[in-house]
């Protein structure tokens, strides 16, 4: 139970380093695990689909 | 110099340790360095920043910035980021005695993520992957629980459509009240109901205007 305590709160807390917070304008473009990443110029610097979405919505 | 960004903070002092701080007007960028040419999807390089994030939020409340800004030269950093000085400034002070803390709900009835092989373009997958995010709904009683019970020792909240088999409510909480948030989120647990209470978080949902 431990161990899976630890493993959801490393997992929490990558989703929260990828996916949270404010997106500023960038040139790289990287690969993690099996995750859809998409390079959209110098708007998104890594963004899964869902979080392309959620920022498409807000503007 | 060459830096992976995590944070905009308020004063020099609040960063330390292992993360260098990158001069943004009267602000300061938050950054870890890297070599090079290091990769910056590197497992380790990931744990490092996450490890140096939560290092830099006991110290104080920053804006998080979403990884993979990396600065080359410190002129970069107003380049980029100067835009946003006025308003992380107003955001550092209005929010520096505050962390976010989310709970993340499992859906009652998770709608299917859709197979974007069954889709013939991108656009039709991302309009079907969107109406599955903003389908997902929780129980209705669980809901009421939180909404009466975590809601209001917070200082502002968002329930948020993440993706198509949860819901997620963001709490801005002063920080002197994390630990009774997570006590009051201990006794949802008499629900039958999936869900984890995380944090404290730096500012990531409530430098959105627009949530």
């Amino acid at each position: 139970m431990a161990d899976n305590d630890e493993e959801l709160s490393l997992l929490e807390t990558l989703d929260h380093l990828l996916d949270r917070g404010v997106v500023i304008s960038g040139e790289a473009v990287i690969s993690i695990g099996d995750v859809d990443l998409l390079y959209l110029g110098l708007n998104i610097v890594l963004a899964n689909v869902d979080a392309i979405i959620r920022t498409a919505n807000k503007r | 110099m060459r830096a992976v960004v995590i944070g905009a903070h308020r004063h020099r002092d609040d960063i330390d340790g292992d993360a260098v701080a990158i001069p943004l007007a009267d602000l300061f960028l938050s950054g870890v360095e890297i070599a090079p040419q290091q990769p910056v999807s590197e497992r380790e390089l990931l744990l490092r920043v996450a490890g140096i994030r939560a290092q830099l939020l006991a110290r104080a409340t920053f804006v998080a910035i979403r990884y993979g800004f990396v600065l080359t030269n410190e002129s970069e950093a107003m380049t980029k980021c100067g835009a946003q000085v006025d308003r992380w400034r107003r955001l550092l002070d209005e929010h520096r005695n505050e962390v976010e803390l989310t709970l993340k709900v499992a859906a009652a009835a998770p709608l299917p993520r859709p197979n974007r092989t069954d889709f013939a373009n991108g656009a039709g997958y991302l309009r079907a992957l969107h109406a599955a995010t903003q389908g997902a709904a929780i129980d209705e009683s669980f809901r009421a629980a939180v909404d009466a019970q975590l809601v209001p020792l917070a200082n502002d909240h968002r329930w948020i459509h993440r993706d198509n088999a949860s819901m997620e409510l963001a709490l801005l909480v002063a920080r002197e009240r994390v630990e009774e948030v997570n006590a009051a989120g201990a006794k949802l647990k008499s629900f039958d109901v999936p869900f984890l209470l995380s944090g404290p978080w730096p500012l990531e949902v409530f430098v959105d205007d627009h949530e």
